[in-house]
């Protein structure tokens, strides 16, 4: 469990997060939504160290601040947004980066079995800096997955930290991601993932924490949340939300706007 | 295979993009490359003193004549083992300055230590004249080296205090101080050269072309040890650098301790190319080189660049200090210049040839 | 140099690498600094000669001897290579370390003092026939150039200001102020250093060209086209604005026959008198 309470966070003298409060449950996918400048990363950020804050933030009831950089690293790991390496690294030697944090010695096959499951096989060979955007960021998370691979270790939960891990790739590599982070939170892993696409966050979520100018509008499930009133006052827009069967993982993927294509065809 | 099933047994062959068999096999065989180049190193010179017509005597019971000892002993063996310390520290400075900068271009000098030296060495050569007789008795010829060590360290420590702060050190502000303390260094050596007389002027020069050829066992003897710990410290440095590519943020994800990395990077390289630079002069070329050169062949993985580039760079250097000592003998080039000579051509071959991986 | 000398020397010069054996073996002498060179051809001690540094260029055939180098950047092994028994060096030789090698390979190092005046040119003398063991053939030299300084009559009435630009690179002129070759050489042939602001080779600042206004220049004759080089000097607007300048007086002599200090040093006293004077 990861309790946010009542933090704050300025960058540079901007007040970015004003007395924020979240909470992301064991086993569970629990997306971060909201419009741009919210501060989807930066509460992110603010979980994985990476920012200072003010408040207080718990990680399985402990103070974040008062685990070990080696003893976080067992515990979770954390895709960031964009990584440019300035090194001609193989797409294998990135991956196997993962296992730095030490867990698995030298488990060599975790690597080609992550890039398997990401649709990467047989790329081990080639450098990173030639792979397309969807591609790196597909390397990326092999590479996250490979630093904590069980679901749960010692009884504990494992927690992946996902910054837009789905945003460059096409939509068929979009549903396989979304059914990695699902499988692992069925398995027992904790995943917190900031989306911005609503119709996945929908899908395979447990819990979705809708974020607006710095401070949460709601958090709930994704019935709760995703509504046409909630939505519309975030995102400042006219946002209508589709009458659909709950939503359950591995359900054909809903295109958007389709009323209106339908319309035009007729 | 089971999603995040850790029971199945490990894949038997290694995957393509895995580098580790070759780079391995580049460490043995840089090894065996020092190796050899020392064995040569003490054989070649300009006196046509044989190291084996000597062992052979030796072990014939008829003893070594005084020149032939002296030659192997006094002159060879320490210039030897000086030219396997500071290519060793030079290269892998230099490696662990690109890990530490993620940059291909930085040198050991980015952490100020060159441009110090080199000021320690121009103060000493110019101005030793007025340290009074009592301290100038005490340090006599270690007067130079002594001066450019100490002016490394502290230009080192002044650049590292600037750029930490509240306990981070940004390599980015480093850079940039560095920048501004190279051009200051630059500025007060301008004016110790207006000072310097003709004799002295000549001085300077050779000593910012480099030489091993003041090489004794005194030097090694401060040297070495310097150099050797400092050496020794990179081990705990090449993972942390591995995990520093992909980004302080998620190295420190990883579970590495960035500061702490930096804290050791910094002093290892201060202290190594600092005591090279003391001992041999401005020796350029083999900190940006060596590495490149390495990662274009083995990859970036740093357990395996920094001994490799330790062992390449000891072979490098000596290779040029046996050119440089007999090219134009009973003269001596400065090896500086054998370096540039070398590595300059050589280093333009490679990038030629590997001009898509670097096209990033 | 006698007339022995002048048989033998160039044979011995060109036997040397093929015939090692036609040297006195027990005392094969490196030297080190041109004066010294100088001196051990004029005490007729160049048979005993292996090797010379860079800086002796007289007499010519002195450079068909291998070259050790520059002589503040000495190589110990590339010394113990031409296999000495004796290295007579200059003042400021080095490096320290490849003296302290020398030592402990046995070799004798004699260190000649330097000096800018007549007296030293006499000690220096005495001090490499002390060390090559020929003092009375030294003492008979000395003696000898002491005569010829007595015989130059410098005294003048009006002395001339003299110049002595060591380089003009970049438009930077590298001038003598006192305690240096150049100086005593000036004082000596009677004429005046226009600077005494400070001591040894420094870049002068216009303004103090100026206020030095020199009636002559005096260089070193490094050969190839003095027409150019003069140019670039009258050129020169500090130049320009001096007594020398507006007569475009200058005087080129050898580098070492002027700063040498050696034997030949009355003779290039009495030269530069002729220059400034034009008398003698």
């Amino acid at each position: 469990m990861i309790d946010v309470q009542d933090i704050s966070v300025s960058i540079a003298g901007t007040q970015i997060l004003n007395q924020l409060s979240f909470r992301a449950g064991a086993g569970q996918v629990t997306s971060i939504v909201g419009p741009n400048g919210s501060g989807k990363t930066t509460l992110l950020k603010a979980i994985t160290g990476e920012l200072p804050y003010h408040g207080a933030i718990a990680f399985d009831g402990a103070d974040i601040r008062s685990y070990s950089s080696t003893a976080l690293a067992a515990r979770r790991a954390v895709l960031p947004q964009a990584a440019a390496l300035s090194f001609p690294f193989t797409v294998f030697e990135v991956v196997r980066l993962g296992l730095l944090s030490g867990l698995h010695g030298q488990s060599d096959d975790l690597p080609a079995r992550a890039l398997a499951h990401v649709g990467l096989a047989g790329f081990e060979g080639r450098f990173y800096h030639a792979l397309s955007g969807g591609e790196q960021q597909r390397c990326q998370l092999a590479r996250v997955l490979v630093q904590v691979w069980e679901p749960i270790r010692d009884g504990k939960s494992s927690w992946l930290l996902l910054d837009e891990p789905v945003s460059a790739l096409d939509i068929g590599h979009q549903l396989e991601v979304m059914k990695i982070a699902r499988d692992f939170a069925d398995r027992g892993g904790s995943v917190i993932a900031v989306m911005h696409d609503l119709n996945l966050t929908a899908m395979f979520s447990n819990s979705v924490a809708l974020l607006a100018k710095g401070r949460m509008v709601t958090q709930g499930r994704p019935i709760d949340v995703l509504t046409n009133s909630h939505l519309s006052a975030a995102y400042r827009c006219d946002v209508r939300v589709n009458e659909a069967p709950a939503a359950i993982h591995c359900l054909p993927y809903l295109l958007p706007h389709m009323a209106s294509v339908r319309r035009a065809a007729e | 295979m089971a999603l995040f099933d850790i029971s199945v047994a490990p894949a038997a062959r290694r995957p393509i993009g895995d580098r580790r068999d070759r780079a391995v096999q580049a460490i043995w065989a840089s090894a065996i490359l020092l190796a050899v180049m020392a064995v040569a190193s003490l054989t070649v010179g300009a006196s046509g003193t044989s190291l084996f017509g000597a062992l052979l005597d030796w072990a014939g019971g008829q003893g070594i004549g005084l020149r032939e000892r002296v030659i192997l002993f006094d002159i060879r063996a320490p210039r030897m083992l000086m030219g396997v310390l500071v290519g060793a520290s030079l290269a892998v400075s230099g490696a662990v300055m690109q890990g530490l900068f993620r940059n291909p271009l930085a040198d050991p000098g980015l952490v100020g230590v060159s441009a110090g030296a080199g000021l320690g060495a121009i103060l000493a050569i110019v101005l030793g004249g007025l340290l009074p007789a009592s301290i100038a008795a005490i340090t006599g010829m270690y007067t130079v080296p002594v001066a450019a060590f100490l002016g490394g360290w502290l230009t080192t420590m002044l650049l590292y205090k600037v750029a930490t702060r509240g306990g981070r050190t940004s390599v980015a502000v480093m850079l940039l101080a560095g920048i501004a303390v190279g051009a200051l260094s630059g500025a007060l050596s301008g004016v110790l050269v207006y000072m310097a007389d003709d004799a002295q002027l000549r001085d300077l020069t050779f000593w910012g072309l480099g030489s091993l050829a003041g090489a004794t066992w005194g030097k090694l003897a401060v040297a070495g040890p310097l150099i050797g710990l400092s050496l020794c410290a990179t081990p705990f440095l090449a993972k942390g650098l591995n995990g520093l590519t992909l980004g302080e943020a998620t190295a420190q994800h990883l579970g590495i301790r960035v500061q702490r990395m930096k804290n050791i990077a910094i002093l290892t390289v201060a202290g190594a190319t600092g005591a090279a630079v003391a001992v041999s002069g401005g020796i350029g070329f083999v900190g940006i080189v060596i590495p490149h050169l390495l990662r274009l062949l083995i990859g970036p993985d740093h357990r395996f660049l920094l001994p490799a580039s330790a062992l390449l760079g000891g072979s490098l250097l000596l290779l040029a200090d046996m050119i440089s000592r007999t090219i134009i003998a009973p003269a001596e080039l400065p090896i500086g210049i054998v370096t540039a000579t070398l590595g300059g051509p050589f280093f333009l071959y490679i990038l030629l040839r590997n001009r898509g991986i670097l096209d990033m | 140099m006698n007339l022995r000398s002048r048989i033998f020397a160039p044979v011995l010069a060109v036997g040397m690498f093929a015939t090692v054996a036609q040297a006195d073996e027990a005392q094969r002498v490196l030297s080190i600094g041109g004066s010294v060179t100088e001196i051990i051809y004029a005490l007729g001690a160049e048979g005993r000669l292996i090797a010379r540094d860079t800086t002796s260029s007289f007499p010519e055939v002195a450079e068909a001897l291998p070259d050790v180098g520059y002589m503040r950047a000495l190589s110990p092994e590339g010394l113990l290579s031409v296999n000495p028994q004796l290295i007579i060096a200059e003042e400021g030789s080095g490096p320290p370390e490849t003296i302290a090698v020398m030592q402990a390979a046995q070799i004798p190092f004699v260190t000649i003092p330097d000096g800018f005046d007549a007296a030293a040119v006499g000690a220096k003398i005495r001090a490499v026939a002390g060390a090559l063991g020929v003092e009375a053939k030294g003492e008979t030299l000395a003696t000898e150039v002491a005569a010829q300084f007595a015989a130059l009559d410098v005294a003048t009435a009006d002395p001339a200001r003299v110049l002595f630009i060591l380089s003009m690179q970049g438009g930077r002129i590298m001038a003598s102020g006192v305690n240096t070759g150049a100086h005593g050489i000036i004082e000596m042939a009677g004429g005046v250093n226009a600077i005494t602001e400070f001591e040894g080779y420094k870049p002068l600042t216009d303004e103090a060209v100026t206020a030095a206004n020199p009636d002559i220049i005096v260089m070193m004759d490094r050969g190839g086209d003095h027409a150019t080089a003069d140019a670039d000097l009258w050129a020169n607007p500090a130049i320009s604005t001096t007594s020398a300048g507006r007569a475009r007086r200058i005087v080129r002599i050898n580098g070492l026959l002027l700063l040498g200090f050696g034997p030949r040093t009355p003779q290039a006293v009495a030269q530069l008198h002729n220059a400034l004077y034009g008398d003698l």
